[in-house]
């Protein structure tokens, strides 16, 4: 009795006496990602009395780089902020961030996190940022659109030839009116490099040292891109915008298939009135085996703060990297737990059997090769060269002529003129 | 004024056909909220409202906890429209009461630039300065930089000039000063501008998002717009627009309110050239 | 005869509130922010690189920032033009006194209660090029499927429809409030002489609202020039290519999302100047034709 009262009493004076360690998280994620970054955030917290993390949306991703930034420069920075992968090389250059391998002690085990992840965020082997949100591009269908069409709803295509003969009968019989969309065209156009072993730029994709030439205009881009235009022209490809449209067009089930990201699976097949199947990215034959490349945002610890903060930040780090939280994490977003545990407790508890289309994204990026193509593409000003490809792409997708090749490598060669003077641009302030 | 029978009947047809057109997108946010998930993405598209009004708006209210959001934005909005119609009174006068005096052109170009500095270009030195200021996370950091009006200078001078002068000439003739014209005549003169500028300025303080955004840090301080941004689906995810539209439209319920109140005076204003 | 009241220090006092704010507020942040054009900058500012006017050459030669010019215009000058009339027409109807108008008046002025992101969301999914219903009902109508993200001309005229509309109730909200300024007996000696409706309104209506018209000509341009950035970002992100890429969007990518200081405050001065001269000659010429009582 005495111990329980001295344990007790204990306790109190921690919970009472010890001043509580505030870490401040600001993010990007809202609709219903915000209940499940909270339901984290909660979960710490109680387990956890002598520190409070409060997590703080802020915005878009843009939004938050620049609150970020803003406060960083007056001294008043967050301890740690969420930053999308194309912020990567930024991040590492900006000389405000702690890379999380200095704060973990010797004896994590960076073995568990999921390979192609680990390999994207980390710079000679060593890892920068908190994997958080991580996912990939798949190919999503609409079944009872194949069935109408007189497709086999159980064998989606698997070249570019195969979708687009697809697509041809989707719209030809009626079944709808379009065969394929996807919005975020720069991001698709850099999955399909990775996807076939093909670099995007220059020094390993940037990898190796500061990229200063981009890759995409060469003979892969323009097949990729001459593809897309024909697919356009023939009514099999429906471009509507750059980000929610291709969403939109295929759960209206005005196409019949959709190239998106596997953090859309939770919500897209909550909202389809059909079958929604799912596989593996289609391929450009003669092309070499790559992988599909990483996409999303990690968390980043900033500079500034006390030994104490740092412990504490850490603690909150491991903690999202723990096998129940990360499962949780997968389960109510779709993005890919961080763990390799993880992946084993979910399908050991049968999740993968419930929902089959959770489990595409993992055969395909652990099928692919773990070749340097596929390891993620790291620029400077990355941002900016999205924005150029993706006019560019858009640009494409109005020709109307019928020489693809030539209209694609024009229009290409223009945009990597473009993409070359920003990573110019980069080296000069930071050096190669 | 007689009207003809024929003309009042065109008038509503003409208004109504009009009022179909342009509240079309609000019509349509409001049929979107209340649809259920499924429903919000069915094609051909719907034009009749559903049945899951009540479950969309608790969804909405609840998980931005928009009572304390709401509460937030009307404070700043109704501080920052008053203040701005004060100040922007009492500059109009400076420029068409007293004459040419010195710095009178750089004065006025001064306030009307204010509309020409884009924000997001000078995000990082202002908030720089609200550090200096102490004012992060503040009210004060969400009102005062905003008292300044192009807009209410530049009505408010547009509606000074068309006051005949004679009406200043007698306040002087009658030995009051300019702050009693200001106040005894012109203020009253100027209702039906004042309510106008209310409604607009308080509207476009309820519409301000990435200001608020970057200044502020906790719950508690954080405004509507940030609300629906919230709501709004981040990514790739396929978002759910009947939440979204429900809040939006809780959203624009406020400003209805006050364009309610400020109708009247917006519409009844006397005119000035009876009083001649 | 003159407004004027022999007052020395009264206008300095009363003009001060504001300059102050402007000035501790927007002036001295945006001069900071201007100076940095003729740098290059690292996102975190950490690194600073004096250029000259690299950032100003590099935009005089850029073809697409000429052509980002010439989209501007004609955006600016077809929201202004559409906002302006659309506004006065529906105001002037608006303006009789008959029952029930109250209620048109409310919804009428009540759409500029949305905020621009939201406006934009709207929009976008009314116009979503295979499920959006305005898509759907022209495709039924006139059996023309209206696939604007894939044609640049057709989004430059969407966008130019969305702004408009956003503004519009701002502009009637104005033109009411300018209407009431105008003496009815005016109008009704000038029915007794037999003026028809259409001659009252040019003869009347149009010189004595001038001074509304003037100011929300100026304003409905500053908005068209410098406003539109969120609108902008959610319809078409300045595509498809840069179908509908403005300057002020051009300058909120650069500056807000690529996060390229130096080039942003280029752009923004180049903006600035151009803008500020537009006012100058509008307040020089057009004002020349403003009726102040």
């Amino acid at each position: 009795m005495k111990k329980v009262l001295v344990f007790l009493f204990i306790v109190l004076l921690m919970t009472v006496a010890l001043p509580k360690v505030t870490i401040t998280l600001w993010h990007a994620m809202s609709g219903s990602r915000l209940p499940a970054v909270e339901a984290i955030v909660n979960g710490f917290n109680a387990t956890h009395p002598d520190i409070e993390v409060v997590a703080q949306f802020t915005g878009s991703y843009a939004e938050t780089l620049t609150k970020a930034i803003a406060a960083y420069r007056a001294n008043d920075q967050p301890h740690i902020v969420q930053v999308y992968e194309v912020g990567l090389q930024t991040m590492l250059d900006s000389g405000a961030i702690v890379p999380v391998y200095e704060l973990a002690g010797p004896d994590f085990d960076w073995g568990d996190v999921i390979g192609p992840i680990l390999e994207y965020y980390s710079v000679n082997g060593k890892l920068y940022s908190m994997p958080f949100n991580s996912s990939t591009a798949i190919l999503y269908y609409n079944k009872d659109i194949f069935k109408a069409a007189g497709l086999d709803p159980n064998k989606p295509p698997t070249t570019f030839s195969e979708l687009y003969e697809y697509g041809r009968k989707i719209v030809e019989s009626g079944a709808a009116p379009g065969g394929i969309s996807f919005g975020w065209p720069a991001w698709v156009f850099e999955q399909m490099h990775a996807y076939h072993a093909q670099f995007y730029a220059n020094n390993e994709n940037g990898r190796k040292a500061k990229a200063t030439e981009v890759y995409f205009n060469k003979d892969f881009g323009i097949d990729v891109m001459a593809e897309w235009m024909k697919w356009a022209q023939d009514k099999v490809l429906v471009y509507g915008g750059r980000e929610y449209s291709a969403n939109q067009a295929f759960l209206s089930s005005q196409v019949a298939m959709l190239i998106q990201s596997t953090s859309s699976v939770g919500s897209i097949e909550s909202k389809a009135n059909f079958n929604v199947g799912t596989t593996f990215l289609p391929r450009i034959e003669g092309y070499p085996r790559g992988n599909s490349v990483i996409g999303g945002a990690t968390l980043w610890v900033m500079k500034g703060h006390t030994q104490k903060e740092y412990e504490a930040i850490w603690e909150f780090l491991q903690y999202v990297m723990k096998t129940e939280v990360t499962m949780q994490w997968h389960k109510s977003t779709g993005y890919f737990p961080a763990t390799n545990s993880a992946v084993k407790a979910l399908l050991d508890e049968g999740w993968f059997v419930e929902h089959p289309n959770h489990l595409t994204a993992f055969l395909q990026i652990l099928s692919g090769t773990r070749v340097p193509e596929a390891q993620g593409v790291r620029l400077g000003n990355f941002v900016a060269i999205r924005d150029v490809v993706d006019s560019a792409i858009e640009e494409a997708l109005q020709y109307t002529g019928t020489n693809y090749k030539k209209e694609a490598k024009r229009i290409l060669d223009n945009a990597a003129k473009k993409a070359n003077t920003i990573l110019e641009e980069y080296t000069m302030i930071y050096g190669k | 004024m007689k009207t003809k029978k024929s003309k009042i009947v065109l008038t509503y047809i003409f208004l109504s056909i009009m009022l179909v057109v342009i509240i079309f997108p609000v019509y349509y946010a409001f049929t979107m909220s209340t649809f259920n998930s499924k429903e919000a993405y069915s094609f051909p598209p719907r034009f009749l409202p559903s049945t899951h009004i009540w479950e969309n708006y608790k969804t909405a209210w609840t998980t931005v906890n928009m009572g304390r959001l709401i509460f937030n934005s009307s404070f700043i909005s109704v501080t920052v429209a008053l203040a701005k119609i004060g100040l922007s009174i009492m500059a109009a006068f400076a420029f068409t009461y007293f004459g040419e005096f010195k710095g009178k052109f750089f004065f006025f170009t001064t306030i009307l630039i204010t509309h020409m500095l884009p924000l997001p270009i000078r995000i990082v030195p202002t908030y720089d300065l609200m550090r200096s200021f102490g004012w992060i996370n503040t009210y004060y950091a969400l009102t005062i930089p905003f008292f300044a009006s192009a807009t209410g200078t530049l009505l408010f001078r547009q509606l000074f000039l068309t006051v005949p002068p004679s009406l200043s000439d007698a306040a002087r003739i009658d030995g009051a000063g300019p702050m009693r014209f200001l106040v005894n005549v012109l203020i009253p003169l100027s209702k039906t501008n004042i309510g106008a500028l209310f409604l607009i300025e308080f509207t476009y303080m309820w519409n301000v998002y990435l200001w608020p955004m970057i200044i502020t840090n906790s719950n508690n301080m954080r405004v509507v717009q940030i609300g629906i941004k919230m709501l709004l689906a981040s990514e790739a995810q396929a978002a759910d627009w009947n939440i979204i539209m429900a809040g939006t439209i809780l959203a624009m319920l406020p400003p209805l309110l006050v364009l309610l109140i400020f109708q009247k005076t917006i519409m009844e204003g006397f005119s000035l050239k009876e009083e001649k | 005869m003159q407004r004027r009241f022999p007052n020395k220090v009264l206008p300095y006092l009363l003009v001060s509130p504001s300059i102050v704010v402007v000035i501790i507020f927007l002036v001295i942040p945006t001069i900071q922010s201007l100076y940095m054009s003729f740098f290059r900058v690292s996102p975190f500012g950490d690194r600073l690189i004096f250029v000259k006017l690299y950032n100003f050459t590099k935009l005089f030669k850029s073809t697409d920032y000429v052509h980002s010019l010439l989209i501007t215009l004609v955006f600016a000058a077809a929201v202004v033009a559409l906002g302006i009339t659309i506004g006065l027409l529906i105001s002037v109807v608006l303006n009789q006194r008959l029952k029930g108008l109250n209620y048109y008046r409310t919804l009428f002025i009540w759409t500029y209660a949305i905020s621009p992101a939201v406006a934009g969301t709207i929009w976008a999914l009314m116009f979503d090029p295979s499920s959006g219903p305005i898509v759907y009902i022209i495709k039924t109508l006139f059996n023309v499927k209206l696939n604007w993200m894939m044609n640049g001309n057709l989004a430059l005229v969407i966008v130019i429809i969305a702004a408009s509309w956003k503004m519009l109730g701002y502009n009637i909200i104005f033109f009411l409030a300018g209407l009431q300024t105008i003496p009815e007996e005016l109008l009704e000696a000038a029915s007794i002489d037999g003026a028809s409706s259409v001659r009252k309104f040019f003869k009347i209506t149009l010189p004595l609202l001038s001074p509304t018209t003037f100011f929300l000509l100026i304003m409905n341009m500053l908005y068209a020039f410098f406003q539109v950035f969120g609108l902008i970002d959610i319809m078409t992100k300045g595509g498809p290519g840069n179908a509908t890429e403005v300057l002020v969007y051009k300058l909120y990518r650069d500056g807000f999302i690529n996060l390229d200081t130096g080039f942003a405050s280029a752009q923004s001065v180049v903006l600035f100047v151009f803008v500020a001269i537009l006012t100058a000659l509008q307040f020089k010429y057009a004002e020349r034709r403003v009726f102040y009582g």
